[in-house]
């Protein structure tokens, strides 16, 4: 099974899943590369997955809780009474016929990854983090064009013509979560004539390499856009002809009707752009030969849907869908049912976040998913019974992070969890495990199959990528697919009838004429080999319900909000005075976020290689104004937490704002405590509990706050 | 003169550091299993360069390997004749065997790239992967670069090849055998 040599595999530092190669000698894990036959490239988090994979902090046998929660306390057990608990409590739960109080937090590698199936089957629900990060996007274009980008579906910066605009509007493509190939394919867009354009209150790389960078107010990026889409409109510089044909009819005389009044000089009184700005973008856009916008942190405000609509009819006015340069329109590889396929819950019926009191408040909620933001009210609320979570950390991702600490934490009258049952598998220690009744220990990507075929790939053009074992797993270490599988086995065998995630991959693969064993002969790589464009007009329409595009969402008419706000965010139009800084919580390209192996991993916390601080970030303005100094330790207040770091004056961020890196706080690991970094999600307001700051609709729940500074 | 070389195209490195690890893995620079932050030795690091006030900002990103220097004061410095610049290549290479630790080139080099095994008694750097170059392949460093922001080749075409692509030497950071460049502002 195993071999020498380099091997085609994939990676899985982060949700990118790039394609690899690792080079095995003798049994072990050298080295590791980009596979030359997809996109060639691998990030500094990719290349230093060899130190996660034989970390001397791996997790090698499955342990269960023998304190309370929250103190870390555990004692190994055998995998025969781990599987036992986790039957006996699922079993309980399903029995009552609260199945739907299950819920397991993961990242799904496919649309059919088998835990997926095993919630289905059971009844529950996935609570991704997509809620967090993608469902202002997802929702926004669902709603307009019928189709389901979530932020991996970056702009194809391989297709951005010559004179082409890519613009960044809070985002960091050079962080490689969407492909480690990303920053190269800007990169040369640009050598061959394209126009980077960066859009952002702090100066990243992006803005570094940038033709223009564009520093705005955060939250801004609505009002900013609707400015450029009023001036093209009204100065009839937009393409008539795509919205003539695929518009909705009369939705382009609302949308008229709707943005007569957002001019470029009102709208830069919200965002604090110069309305000159404002329009040289507009009138850049309509010279272009294509224009496109990937945007991450500025769809995880409050107002996402709104940014998320104006986005929206941004690319439509411009004709910027489906074509060389613009929005790419993905479709799903047709792999192939393992039948019978488990009938999901009713999540509008079922979901923890509507079966408690605040069910009325959530009628419009729209999104695919539950909010993982709504997991600690559900628990408090007794709507939420069993937890399980694999390749992810709530305790830190989780906004409103001493919320969560307090849900999980919970006892009822009887001293019995609220919660009853949380199980964690992970690679290394995390945050969330020090809650955990169980821990399993869960393998790496070179140790485990995974079929990915996700639609969301920046790499369109392979269409399944296939992860393989190169070495044998650590320990007692086993792939928590297969862990799944086994309780599937046990509990829904008409579903699990396969004999394991191979067959299972084998079955799905002859969609596409294709099997495990002939992918691994294709270099672990199928594709059609082709992106496609315009394919809407192949289908002579859009999936949407009139098969045309809908700007008008109304959807939400009776709430009145089927056209966006141009205002900032809720959660930046509060306590202003006594919070005058607005939170710029960042990412960087050595962190997959919260995830617990980045931070355990001893090369991506090395100063040379990674990075082993994360400073509280104010522009030299702001700081002379306070008496503030470079390395003085302050303190960071929000309405709802406070936390204390060492200062670092710099002139890379907008006076108003302070910046500080997202996803530190572990407190779990050698590696991870060397440096204490505070986790900006104790500066958030748990968004549960504050569901009048929030957007209903299936927006985002606010990841952002104002803050106060102070010695 | 025969030196081989590699050139940091400005413009296009982005400081991700990928390289460093890359590097490490190839060359076998980190115990993956107890190597903690700060301890591991390095052949490549990134530096970078911030100029004006907001909103008028400039940021250079660069790599800074072994510059195997025209004439080395490492070797200069190395009384037990550990270390030479390889006549048929121009890289510049410390024999192990023959170095004794006394850490004089470490002392010397005005870029700070040789690191010391202290288990072993012995001083180590960038040898340009001379194990691959010598069989036409890259080194680690060029063929990984996450953005092609690297490339590698005889000294003097290099040069030739930037200057057909509009780009600018650096003249005082091109001293050596590692070239720097960036398009013409």
């Amino acid at each position: 099974m195993y071999e020498d040599g380099w091997i085609p595999t994939v990676c899985y530092q982060c949700k990118a899943e790039c394609s690899i190669l690792a080079l095995v000698k003798n049994g072990i894990v050298q080295e590791v590369k980009g596979n030359p036959r997809a996109r060639g490239k691998m990030c500094v988090k990719g290349m230093a997955g060899i130190t996660s994979l034989y970390s001397k902090e791996r997790l090698t046998h499955p342990m269960k809780r023998v304190g309370e929660r929250g103190e870390g306390k555990f004692e190994r057990i055998s995998w025969d009474e781990a599987m036992e608990m986790m039957e006996t409590k699922l079993r309980a739960l399903h029995e009552k016929g609260e199945g739907h109080k299950f819920t397991y937090s993961m990242f799904p590698h496919s649309a059919s990854d088998p835990k997926w199936r095993f919630v289905n089957a059971y009844g529950g629900f996935i609570s991704t983090g997509l809620p967090h990060c993608d469902s202002g996007k997802i929702m926004a274009h669902l709603h307009t064009f019928g189709c389901f980008p979530n932020h991996h579906i970056a702009p194809m910066y391989f297709s951005v013509p010559k004179g082409g605009l890519m613009i960044l509007s809070g985002r960091h493509p050079f962080g490689c979560m969407d492909d480690a190939c990303v920053a190269k394919d800007i990169l040369d867009a640009k050598e061959r004539g394209a126009k980077l354009i960066v859009i952002d209150p702090i100066f990243r790389p992006e803005a570094a390499k940038a033709d223009w960078w564009i520093p705005i107010k955060p939250g801004g990026d609505a009002a900013f856009f609707l400015g450029v889409c009023n001036y093209l409109l009204l100065n009839n510089l937009h393409n008539k002809e795509f919205c003539d044909k695929w518009v909705r009819e009369g939705d382009m005389e609302k949308l008229l009707d709707y943005i007569a009044d957002k001019s470029p000089e009102k709208m830069s009184a919200i965002c604090e752009v110069p309305a000159a700005d404002i329009i040289k973008l507009a009138k850049m856009v309509a010279e272009a030969p294509s224009a496109c916008i990937d945007a991450f942190k500025s769809i995880m405000y409050g107002n996402a849907m709104d940014w998320g609509q104006v986005w929206s009819i941004f690319l439509v006015i411009t004709g910027n869908l489906d074509n060389p340069g613009g929005q790419p329109l993905p479709e799903l590889t047709p792999m192939a049912p393992v039948n019978p396929v488990p009938t999901p819950p009713n999540l509008k019926e079922l979901g923890y976040h509507r079966t408690g009191p605040n069910r009325e408040k959530f009628d419009h909620y729209n999104f695919i998913l539950e909010p993982t933001w709504y997991a600690a009210q559900a628990i408090k609320e007794g709507n939420l019974k069993i937890f399980f979570a694999t390749e992810c950390n709530p305790a830190l991702s989780e906004m409103g992070a001493a919320a969560w600490r307090e849900a999980v934490s919970m006892k009822d009258d009887d001293g019995n969890y609220m919660l009853d049952f949380f199980m964690v598998s992970e690679i290394l220690p995390s945050e969330t495990m020090k809650w955990a009744d169980l821990v399993l220990p869960d393998q790496t990507n070179y140790e485990r199959w995974e079929l990915l075929y996700m639609p969301w790939w920046y790499n369109y053009s392979h269409g399944a990528s296939l992860c393989r074992p190169v070495v044998k797993p650590v320990g007692e270490a086993r792939h928590t697919n297969n862990v799944i599988i086994e309780l599937g086995k046990r509990m829904f065998p008409e579903f699990f009838a396969f004999k394991d995630d191979v067959e299972y991959y084998d079955i799905e693969l002859g969609g596409v004429g294709m099997s495990i064993d002939k992918l691994m002969e294709n270099g672990g790589l199928w594709s059609p080999g082709t992106v496609g464009f315009y394919k809407y007009k192949d289908k002579k329409k859009f999936d949407t319900p009139s098969g045309k595009i809908e700007l008008d969402w109304n959807m939400y008419a009776d709430i009145n909000q089927q056209w966006p706000s141009p205002e900032l965010p809720l959660e930046y139009r509060k306590e202003e005075d006594n919070f005058p800084f607005i939170l710029i919580n960042f990412r960087t390209i050595f962190l997959n976020n919260t995830g617990a192996w980045s931070h355990n991993n001893a090369q991506l916390r090395d100063p040379v290689s990674g990075l082993d601080s994360n400073p509280i970030m104010i522009n030299p303005i702001d700081a002379s104004r306070l008496d503030i100094n470079e390395g003085d330790t302050v303190f960071l207040e929000s309405t709802t937490g406070k936390v204390s770091s060492i200062v670092q004056l710099t002139e890379k961020i907008k006076p108003g704002c302070i910046g500080i890196i997202h996803g530190f706080g572990q407190t779990v690991g050698q590696v991870a405590t060397m440096v204490s970094c505070f986790n900006d999600n104790e500066l958030i307001a748990d968004a549960g509990s504050h569901l009048d700051e929030q957007d209903l609709r299936g927006g985002e729940a606010h990841v952002s706050t104002r803050v106060t500074i102070y010695k | 003169m025969k030196q081989l070389s590699i050139m940091v195209d400005m413009d296009r490195c982005i400081g991700c550091k990928t390289c460093v690890v890359a590097c490490r893995n190839h060359h076998n620079l980190v115990n993956h299993r107890s190597h903690m932050p700060g301890e591991i030795p390095f052949y490549i690091k990134v530096e970078s360069q911030a100029e004006g006030t907001f909103p008028h900002l400039k940021e250079d990103f660069w790599v800074s390997p072994c510059k195997h220097c025209k004439t080395a004061p490492c070797a200069t410095a190395c009384e037990s004749g550990a270390i030479r610049k390889d006549a048929q290549t121009g890289i510049v290479l410390i024999d192990k065997d023959k170095c004794t630790g006394a850490k004089k080139c470490i002392e010397k080099c005005p870029y700070n790239v040789i690191q010391f095994n202290a288990e072993k008694n012995y001083a180590h750097k960038c040898n340009m992967c001379y194990d691959r170059v010598v069989h036409g392949e890259e080194p680690v460093c060029v063929e990984i670069c996450l953005t092609n922001a690297l490339s590698f080749g005889e000294k003097e075409i290099l040069k030739m090849q930037a200057q057909a692509n509009g780009k600018e030497i650096i003249k005082a950071m091109s001293s050596q055998s590692i070239i720097y460049v960036k398009s013409s502002s």
